[in-house]
């Protein structure tokens, strides 16, 4: 094999594996936090909406009005901070509670607002146990409960 | 026990902005599902309430359960005024703390 053969193969290999490896890595990237249907448990999280809410999963309606801020992954399930805000007066909303699907108990936090709440705005941190998504649920006051979910992907579970 | 620290972002504001008003609670928040090292499982005791009120009147309540990390971090958005934001929790096992924290606002 001459110089210019070995270069141009050389370079015909990076051609072909160098950016398709960079594009396997993105596809990796996106594929380490899965959807929400791939991780819930509806079973779980079923059982604690009965236990806290008296209703069942498909009583929920998805709405853009509320918004989970978490990280996407976090390396430690023990503390993973949440924020979850509305685009609500306080005044509307009778209540607000967080669930995590998988945990062994998926309820987390129960939080109503009084007068002097300047927004519908919480932020805590919490424990994750495995890669599940995490649910608000805002109950407003006109009896609608309203649903965010977002995926944490969590390497090292916080319940143990 | 239960030394808790209250902060308001931005720190000094001016009367009438909406403010992010932080609170840490130094508490364990032991789940119950996590064993000692004999193996034995350590009984839950968390924070089952608190309250924050500005001036008398309710910012918050919130009912955390086993699920809120150890050393909790609660926060709300406010109103800049003048006067006494207060804190006071309950845990599972009867303890309770309360922290009064003076607001300043500048004109």
């Amino acid at each position: 094999m001459n110089r210019r053969k070995f270069l141009k193969g050389t370079a015909t290999l990076v051609a072909l594996f160098g950016p398709s490896r960079w594009l396997v890595a993105g596809a990796q990237q996106s594929a380490q936090v899965p959807g929400v249907e791939e991780v819930q448990d509806l079973k779980n999280l079923g059982k604690s909406l009965k236990e806290v809410l008296g209703i069942g999963f498909d009583q929920l309606t998805p709405s853009e009005k509320v918004r989970i801020n978490a990280p996407k992954i976090a390396e430690s399930g023990a503390n993973v901070p949440v924020e979850i805000e509305a685009d609500l007066p306080p005044s509307e909303v009778k209540a607000l509670h967080c669930f995590v699907d998988k945990n062994p108990f998926p309820h987390i936090f129960e939080a109503s607002f009084g007068p002097k709440a300047a927004a519908t705005y919480f932020a805590t941190r919490i424990r994750i146990a495995e890669t599940a998504p995490i649910r608000a649920v805002l109950v407003t006051k006109d009896g609608k409960y309203l649903l965010a979910s977002h995926v944490t992907r969590v390497t090292v579970g916080g319940c143990g | 026990m239960g030394l808790i620290l209250i902060r308001v972002s931005p720190r000094k504001p001016k009367k009438g902005e909406t403010v992010k008003l932080s609170i840490v609670v130094r508490h364990p928040m032991e789940p119950g599902t996590r064993r000692d090292d004999e193996g034995k499982l350590i009984p839950a005791k968390y924070i089952n309430e608190l309250e924050v009120t500005q001036n008398g009147e309710r910012v918050a309540l919130v009912k955390p359960s086993r699920g809120v990390s150890a050393n909790p971090l609660f926060a709300f958005k406010i109103k800049a005024e003048p006067g006494e934001i207060t804190v006071t929790y309950k845990d599972t096992a009867g303890e309770s703390g309360k922290k009064v924290y003076k607001l300043k606002v500048a004109e």
